[in-house]
């Protein structure tokens, strides 16, 4: 007791849009809290609920996915998908025993180096209130291939 | 033309923009090797100070980048940034091309783009690329992202050059030692067998359309002001606000500047001018927008579902005659209505839609080439297709050859590189 | 076979050295499992950086590279290269984002240094997990097909063809020519219509290496870049088979007749359309029903134009060319021109409307015109800008409708399985980056059937969709498929299709015989969407598999 609550949050990026906006963010020397580690991949469609709620299970007290702006996705309709995935699991969230507002969609263009650090921050302070994730627990018992 | 890159597989493409950036990739894919001209210290032409594009207001760096990107990492194109083409002589399929470059003064390899070099620079002055809106050092990027991520020293403006004064301060600041005194400017020959022509175009001088009220100092704006005031990497980041500080409650966007002047519809005005609508009611919600029209020019499937989005947000006022004065510290317009009735109008902010008009330089390049101008300063040949030049082995592309948006400057880059590979492969006979 | 990562952090001069300890970071990883080598190195990015690696990889016989330093946008393709020269295999590689994403947002020390450590350690975690990949090659055939026998098809035909690529020209009207040989002449210079169709048409007849079908159609399209295989059919119902690498689409346009009668028009004697004036006009018959000549004719703009919901572009500049045509055959004859914004863009048209105006034509600006037959000749109804009602007297009228993509378009997409726009053109993949291509990799498109526009603009695509074409499908030259593409298991897919329903790239096949789908490599576009969409998690993507990401994950949250 008595440690302060480091939250620890995933963030999926998307190649062409969000990553670029982080970097951009980066380059603009932005503060943002520590609290959030980046994943990259193609394109936020590749983010598929089973990861999401498996970054619960492994203990995340968050989750951000981030993608290009609707209309804008290089992969055509991807960002789209990945909306209809993030509705549809978040309306599950309660059998998880989890706030919904644990995870969150935000799209950030790859100039918005301003507005990825504002959604940084205003998701991590979110996560703080909210307190640790209530499912956090040694990862054990998850089998990896 | 086959796929190997000998040596007459060469080819010069003339400015960097979005059409020389398609070019340049499209000649790079059927293995030419490209030599990619551009005289500013940066490439991605005038897209890039954009930070929306019309109609589906997709964010313009967002577009553009991945397209530089691809012509920073392919090998077989050299983009050659602060270059001018200064001489070209032969013809179709083997031109011999004099290009000066410039010096950078920095080491492009060892520079890793921290920016620690301006700040200690003792000059500071207008920043054109911000179009004067912000101040820049004679080291220096144009704008935040530039491509190449490297910056260069106006030798115009160090006092090395200026005062001959041995001011190494940047040199100093330097941690990785990429500031390099001794670079000097170069000519050099390039051999090649075809040459894309795609300049760009720029605006025309507002402070010359006197019954406009520009002057680059008041509350009256051109495009490119305003779109580096909405830029999220420009000089206010993004915040629309008057010169003095205030934040406007009103503003009106006129149509048609200069168009008299220059005799022509320059094609994109309307369709911006919606789209400045949006990007003051992005900013400003309660700012009231007026703007000031003669014709709605907004052709093809796409243009006019954007204007009926906008048109609720704007009030859209047909004109017929039209001057503007300042009016205390507000702009003052006078108008004659489509409807014939004299009218006036006051506003916060005014901006200007002015005429496009050929880039820079335009003359001489065609000189040099060889290729006409048409009437307007345009290039191109009006006889045939419209990536034809006059010249054998000499085409053009994008707003170089007229006023046009984003989407037709790149299908002409493209039909230009046909025009030259089909060209190429029959040994330019009957070009 | 032995897992053995080096893993390099490197300084970036004061940017990364400053902002974090390194050497705890090297600490850090130093003991996970696999890594045999950690250390840090002044700047990897630089010649002498990346011959270091080069050289370390060689001397501790590494097989996964980890390199901690700036974006991999920056540099993740050099060190790639870097792996390539030092023999292994440039996919086993990962990069750690400790410069933009953490050095320079993190002003604390101490948890900048936390940070990089876990950043590091989760490339440590994802590497261990990448898999060598490659690049395959597919033969392809460098010919097109080109369907539409105007000025589109006939100009892309022109550029195309050659010894080593057959162009097969379908044209579905007996002859060659398409629209523009109907006119006599084209805006805004007043060429000849007929001569421009003629110039390319020579180019066509002339060149063996196009076989030019007309009164022919396109039966079916199958395949892919590179591999189509396509089926035509004659009057006679006679068919032909080929193959061909691309395809280009240039059926042209029509008139919209939707809205025709709300003007009279086929009600009213003496109302004619564009189209039907050009005709007239080249027929030498520029008359009334009962063979006169008018003395009195109003051209009417934006005929349709409520309906379709686009500006059609090319109407008020030919408008204008038919009022010249009256003026120029007719001379005493009132032209007005009814239209309610002006379309004159382009450094050449102004000029053709002054020349208009100067030859006698006027030009009324109003609001919605009505069509009236007096009984005794035609009345136009409208409201001017004024606010005020005008009548004007008129024996002829010219509607000018909205411009529509030819009839099959609706056909040819079907037959590609590609989706129509809203207003039933051919959708291009992207409006300013790729105006001519299409999301179906090989299938371009050039003119009216993907958007109303002036013949400049459609050389343009016509042109620009053959450069594409020289420049990608090259004859001797093989097609290469991006490494990191989706792969399906074929033991773990049910057929379910639910992949295929989500890509938009149509870059999977169902396989009927055998009951599963099957990544096309040389059309997916690596987005992972299906790897997502998958319910049996058969279909995975390749660099991005969710072992990789959950290594990954799994050190983020350690």
């Amino acid at each position: 007791m008595g440690e302060e609550f480091k939250p620890r949050i995933v963030a999926f990026l998307c190649n062409w849009c969000s990553y670029a906006g982080a970097d951009v963010a980066g380059g603009s020397k932005l503060e943002m809290p520590p609290t959030l580690t980046p994943i990259k991949v193609m394109c936020s469609s590749r983010v598929d609920p089973v990861m999401v709620t498996l970054a619960f299970l492994r203990g995340a007290d968050g989750v951000l996915i981030a993608g290009c702006h609707p209309g804008d996705c290089h992969y055509d309709k991807g960002n789209y998908y990945a909306r209809r995935r993030f509705a549809v699991l978040k309306t599950i969230f309660e059998t998880l025993d989890l706030e919904p507002e644990r995870l969150r969609l935000s799209w950030v263009s790859a100039s918005e180096g301003q507005r990825y650090a504002e959604v940084v921050r205003e998701f991590s302070a979110k996560i703080a209130e909210l307190g640790p994730n209530p499912r956090r627990r040694q990862p054990a018992g998850i089998k990896e291939s | 033309m086959t796929a190997a890159s000998s040596a007459e597989d060469n080819v010069l493409v003339i400015g960097a923009g979005m059409a020389g950036i398609e070019a340049s990739l499209t000649l790079a894919e059927a293995g030419a090797k490209v030599y990619l001209v551009e005289r500013e210290p940066l490439f991605g032409g005038k897209t890039i100070k954009y930070e929306e594009v019309f109609a589906n207001m997709e964010c313009s760096t967002c577009m553009a980048a991945p397209k530089q990107q691809e012509v920073l990492q392919n090998d077989r194109i050299e983009l050659m940034t602060l270059s001018e083409v200064r001489e070209v002589k032969g013809e179709a399929g083997d031109f011999t091309v004099g290009v000066h470059r410039k010096a950078r003064y920095v080491d492009a390899e060892a520079c890793i783009g921290c920016n620690a070099c301006f700040d200690p620079c003792p000059v500071s002055l207008p920043n054109e690329f911000e179009e004067n809106l912000g101040e820049r050092k004679a080291i220096y990027l144009p704008c935040p992202g530039a491509l190449p991520n490297v910056p260069s020293i106006d030798t115009e403006r160090c006092v090395r050059f200026t005062e001959n004064k041995e001011c190494t301060l940047c040199q100093e600041a330097c941690m990785f030692e990429a500031i390099d005194f001794n670079q000097k400017d170069e000519d050099v020959e390039l051999k090649v067998s075809g040459i894309i022509v795609a300049t760009g175009s720029d605006l025309i001088d507002s402070s010359q359309l006197k019954e406009l009220g520009y002057s680059g100092e008041g509350n009256v704006y051109t495009a490119l002001e305003l779109e580096r005031l909405y830029a999220s990497n420009g000089p206010t980041e993004g915040t629309i606000q008057l010169r003095d500080g205030r934040t406007p409650s009103s503003a009106a966007i006129v149509h048609c500047a200069g168009r008299k002047d220059t005799g022509y519809c320059s094609a994109v005005c309307c369709m911006y001018s919606l789209k400045f609508v949006h990007y003051l009611k992005d900013k400003l919600p309660d700012t009231t927008v007026h703007e000031f029209y003669t014709d709605m020019c907004i052709p093809g499937k796409k243009y006019q579902e954007f204007h009926d989005r906008m048109k609720d947000k704007v009030n859209l006022v047909r004109y017929d005659e039209l001057s503007v004065s300042p009016n205390g510290g507000s702009v003052g317009i006078s108008y004659k209505s489509g409807a014939g009735t004299n009218e006036k109008l006051d506003v916060d902010m005014l901006i200007l839609a002015p005429a496009m008009v050929p880039s820079r330089g335009a003359e001489e390049l065609a000189g040099m080439l060889g290729i006409e101008q048409g009437g307007r300063g345009f290039f191109g040949s009006s006889t045939g297709s419209p990536a034809e030049s006059g010249k054998g082995g000499i085409y053009v592309a994008g707003c170089a050859q007229g006023p046009k948006d984003i989407g037709q400057s790149v299908a002409q880059a493209g039909a230009a590189v046909g025009r030259f590979l089909s060209a190429a492969s029959r040994g330019f006979s009957g070009e | 076979m032995e897992k053995r990562i080096g893993v390099y952090v490197c300084e970036c001069g004061p940017n990364i050295s400053e902002a974090l300890d390194i050497d705890r970071v090297v600490e850090a990883v130093s003991g996970m499992d696999g890594v045999v080598v950690a250390d840090r190195y002044k700047l990897l990015c630089a010649g002498a950086g990346q011959q270091h690696l080069v050289d370390q990889i060689k001397e501790h016989d590494l097989t996964h590279l980890v390199v901690a330093a700036c974006s991999p946008k920056e540099h993740e393709s050099t060190f790639m290269s870097v792996c390539e020269k030092a023999g292994i295999n440039p996919y086993m590689f990962q990069m750690a984002n400790i410069r933009e994403q953490v050095a320079w947002v993190t002003p604390d020390k101490e948890q900048a240094t936390e940070r990089a450590i876990r950043h590091v350690r989760a490339a440590v975690g994802r590497v261990i997990r990448h898999t060598p990949l490659a690049t395959r090659e597919i033969e392809c055939n460098p010919d097109v097909l080109v369907i539409g026998g105007g000025i589109a098809g006939l100009s892309s035909a022109a550029l195309l063809a050659g010894p080593e690529r057959k162009v097969y020209l379908v044209e579905k009207e007996p002859a060659l020519g398409g629209a523009v040989k109907g006119y006599e002449k084209l805006f805004p210079g007043m060429r000849s219509g007929s001569e421009l169709v003629q110039r390319y048409q020579a180019q066509v007849e002339a060149n063996d290496n196009i076989t030019v079908l007309t009164g022919t159609t396109v039966k079916s399209i199958l395949g892919f870049l590179g591999n189509f295989e396509i089926a035509v059919e004659n009057g006679q119902g006679e068919g032909q088979e080929f193959m061909v690498g691309a395809v280009v689409a240039a059926l042209g346009m029509k008139e919209d007749t939707e809205s025709l009668g709300e003007y009279g028009y086929g009600e009213i004697d003496d109302v004619y359309t564009a189209l039907e004036v050009e005709a007239m006009n080249l027929e030498g018959r520029l008359a009334l029903k009962n063979g006169d000549a008018p003395k009195s004719v109003g051209i009417i703009h934006c005929v349709g134009r409520e309906h379709s919901e686009y500006c059609s572009s090319v109407c008020c500049m030919a408008g204008m060319k038919i009022g010249r045509y009256l003026k120029d055959k007719l001379g005493d004859v009132k032209v007005t021109g009814f239209y309610r914004d002006l379309c004159v863009p382009g450094c050449d048209a102004e000029q053709f409307y002054r020349e208009t105006r100067d030859a006698g034509m006027e030009f009324v600006r109003v609001g919605r015109v009505e069509v009236h037959d007096s009984g005794n000749g035609i009345v136009l109804k409208c409201g001017t800008a004024e606010g005020a009602v005008k009548e004007e007297k008129v024996d002829m009228v010219v509607l000018l409708p909205s411009v529509q993509a030819a009839e099959d378009v609706g056909a040819l997409a079907e037959m590609l399985s590609l989706p129509l726009g809203p207003h039933g053109f051919m959708i291009e993949e992207h409006e300013k980056l790729a105006p001519v291509n299409t999301s179906m990799e090989g299938v371009y498109l050039a003119g009216g059937v993907t958007g109303p526009g002036t013949a400049e603009q459609t050389l343009s695509q016509s042109e620009a969709a053959a450069g594409r074409i020289l420049a990608g499908l090259v004859p001797g030259r093989k097609l290469e498929t991006e490494a990191r593409v989706s792969e399906i298991r074929a033991d773990l897919c049910a057929g379910c299709r639910t992949c295929l329903t989500v890509c938009c790239y149509g870059a999977i096949d169902y396989d009927p015989m055998k009951g599963i789908c099957v990544v096309n490599e040389v059309l997916c576009r690596g987005c992972g969407n299906c790897a997502s969409a998958c319910p049996s998690g058969a279909a995975s993507h390749r660099h991005f598999t969710s072992n990789q990401i959950y290594r990954e994950m799994a050190e983020i949250l350690k």
